[in-house]
């Protein structure tokens, strides 16, 4: 599992402020710290950026090139930004993302094919997010076809299915069920893709503190499906290990939950009934509340 | 080949919950089917109950085709309920509007005196719901449910926010709780969840907010429907409470109901029958008229 490092991230208020103010060493010091904790690549989130897109971007990718060799993910919906750190990249980047609405196609995928990158391709169209397994192979068929006339290949193609929040207007574990089976099915209807997801985006929402079950819990479920990435915390050490092999007893009991075996709760740690009961919400076997731990 | 119909049978079972005592008491839920579901295995041993609702003010924004059926009760709050009785409710639903602090805030004493005369007063059981303001509910539902002790009442809008001491003072003096949240099943779960901490899950009702037609009727259609089938099907403990389905008010608020009366009736009616099908197992409505068509109706007269 490559996990892509989440947290240079423009929403966090020390992120915004070290980018206004060219601060390398805040930014420098979370690079080194997420490929440390095992991060396979670091992603650079800017959003928009409205101002002096090019001058900025080119500035963070060098800084962060600075602290750290690993390959850099560039997470910005301004192609003028895009381009400026695909081009400053000194190892093969993961352009970071395009999808199949019109805009995507005309201004982000030529960028994957100049630079010769690997490039995030979600489910996403004109028509917005597809509401079911089929539509969604639908759609990323067709974007996939669209980039391979380009030049893309598939192997240098990540899908992204977009995950939606779990407490979703009621219906957030519909998703959380039909994202896994789209993982599930994707190599056989796209051979040679790689899969990625914006792991945290689950737990959106929930309170902070249960965050990390979620999160945990659904990427053990979603690698099992063959995820091949996830933008995801590697500072989250549990959630490292779950991935790294660390937690061996914890996976198999998640695997049991998704097989419908029959768990003896009573014989099990506290830790251990957490991730069942998160396994069998995620599953959409029991109704999510955000009280599903103490239920 | 011989066609054999599908049957279902369920092992979900809603639970039975009692309001009221003795001779003044009703039962709602039981059922272990979907509802009207009647060709599958199972039943459902306590058929939908009404309620006519009563303010404990004189109403403020009620078309005369409203006022009409009560117009000499409206000040007295227990002649009203008892009007309410004579005119065949299954029970009287007393809504403490004057406490609202965007009313008239008026004291949580008061509530309970005129509530426990209310109680007194009327041959059949009581709900009682507070303002809805969550902070003055807090106050007025406590008092009102020490003045009715051991009346095991129905008692709401316990809320997210003051479940805590309101499911306290019922639980201390022998109440049901009403539990609202707004159309969101996640979040109704959650508060069953935390309620049931220490509160007995079969003295709970579920209030999953009543829209009235064409002010969003449906998300009370799918979520009251998808709370039965969560509860019924797949056997959840914290969806598997009787529904009660507060819509008068909220049908009576609309401009179509206030126009004419045959509208106003319809318009309540409708939503009634809707909510009925969806799964509620007792409906709060205003109108006599309302209460009679619909009764007629489910008895296929």
């Amino acid at each position: 599992m490559v996990i892509i490092g989440e947290n240079i991230h423009v929403i966090a208020q020390a992120i915004s402020t070290a980018l206004r103010e060219r601060d390398a060493k805040v930014i420098q010091d979370l690079a080194k710290a997420q490929a440390e904790a095992g991060a396979g690549y670091i992603d650079l989130n800017v959003g928009p950026m409205k101002k002096d897109p090019e001058e900025t971007m080119q500035w963070l990718v060098n800084a962060v090139q600075e602290a750290t060799d690993l390959p850099l993910s560039i997470d910005t919906l301004n192609p003028v930004a895009m381009e400026a750190g695909l081009k400053a990249c000194k190892r093969k980047p993961l352009l970071n993302s395009a999808s199949g609405k019109s805009l995507s196609k005309e201004q982000m995928l030529p960028l994957a094919q100049k630079y010769n990158c690997d490039v995030v391709i979600s489910v996403m169209t004109d028509k917005g997010m597809p509401p079911d397994v089929e539509s969604k192979v639908d759609s990323i068929m067709s974007t996939v076809d669209h980039a391979n006339g380009l030049g893309i290949p598939n192997e240098d193609i990540w899908v992204d299915p977009i995950l939606l929040p779990i407490g979703t207007a009621g219906e957030g574990q519909r998703f959380t069920v039909l994202n896994l089976e789209f993982i599930k099915i994707l190599e056989d209807v796209l051979p040679g893709v790689k899969s990625t997801v914006g792991l945290s985006n689950t737990s959106n929402g929930v309170p902070d503190q249960l965050r990390p079950p979620l999160n945990r819990t659904y990427l053990v479920m979603l690698e099992r499906n063959r995820l091949y990435s996830a933008i995801a915390d590697p500072l989250d050490k549990e959630l490292m290990n779950l991935t790294r092999g660390g937690m061996p007893e914890i996976v198999e009991l998640i695997y049991k939950t998704m097989d419908g075996e029959n768990i003896d709760l009573s014989s099990l740690s506290q830790k251990e009934i957490e991730y069942v009961k998160t396994a069998k919400v995620l599953m959409g076997e029991t109704l999510y509340s955000d009280a599903w731990l103490e239920s | 080949m011989e066609y054999k119909a599908p049957v279902e049978a369920y092992t979900g079972v809603v639970r039975e919950v009692t309001i009221g005592k003795g001779k003044k008491s009703l039962k709602i839920g039981g059922e272990n089917i979907l509802p009207f579901h009647f060709f599958d295995q199972g039943s459902n041993p306590n058929p939908v109950k009404f309620a006519l609702e009563v303010l404990d003010m004189e109403p403020q924004d009620w078309p005369e085709h409203l006022t009409q059926p009560f117009k000499d009760v409206l000040t007295d709050p227990v002649k009203w309920a008892k009007k309410c009785e004579e005119l065949g409710a299954d029970a009287v639903f007393l809504r403490l509007v004057s406490t609202d602090p965007a009313v008239k805030d008026s004291s949580a004493d008061g509530a309970a005196v005129m509530a426990k005369k209310v109680a007194e007063a009327i041959n059949i059981p009581l709900i009682i719901y507070g303002s809805g303001d969550d902070k003055k509910d807090a106050e007025v539902l406590p008092k009102v449910a020490e003045a009715c002790d051991g009346m095991n009442l129905l008692i709401g809008p316990v809320q997210k926010e003051n479940y805590e001491i309101v499911g306290r003072a019922l639980l201390e003096h022998g109440h049901n709780a009403s539990a609202l949240s707004p159309l969101d099943i996640n979040l109704l779960k959650e508060l069953n969840v935390k309620l049931s901490k220490f509160f007995p899950s079969d003295r709970i009702v579920i209030d999953s907010l009543s829209s009235a037609l064409g002010y969003g009727m449906e998300y009370s259609f799918s979520l009251m429907e998808r709370v039965k089938q969560i509860g019924v099907i797949t056997k959840d403990s914290m969806t598997m409470m009787p529904i009660i389905a507060n819509l008068g008010a909220e049908c009576w608020k609309t401009k179509q109901a206030k126009e004419t009366k045959e509208q106003g009736l319809l318009w309540e009616g409708l939503t009634a029958l809707s909510l009925l099908l969806a799964g509620a197992n007792i409906l709060v409505l205003r109108h006599p008229e309302t209460l009679k068509l619909i009764k007629e109706t489910i008895e296929a007269r």
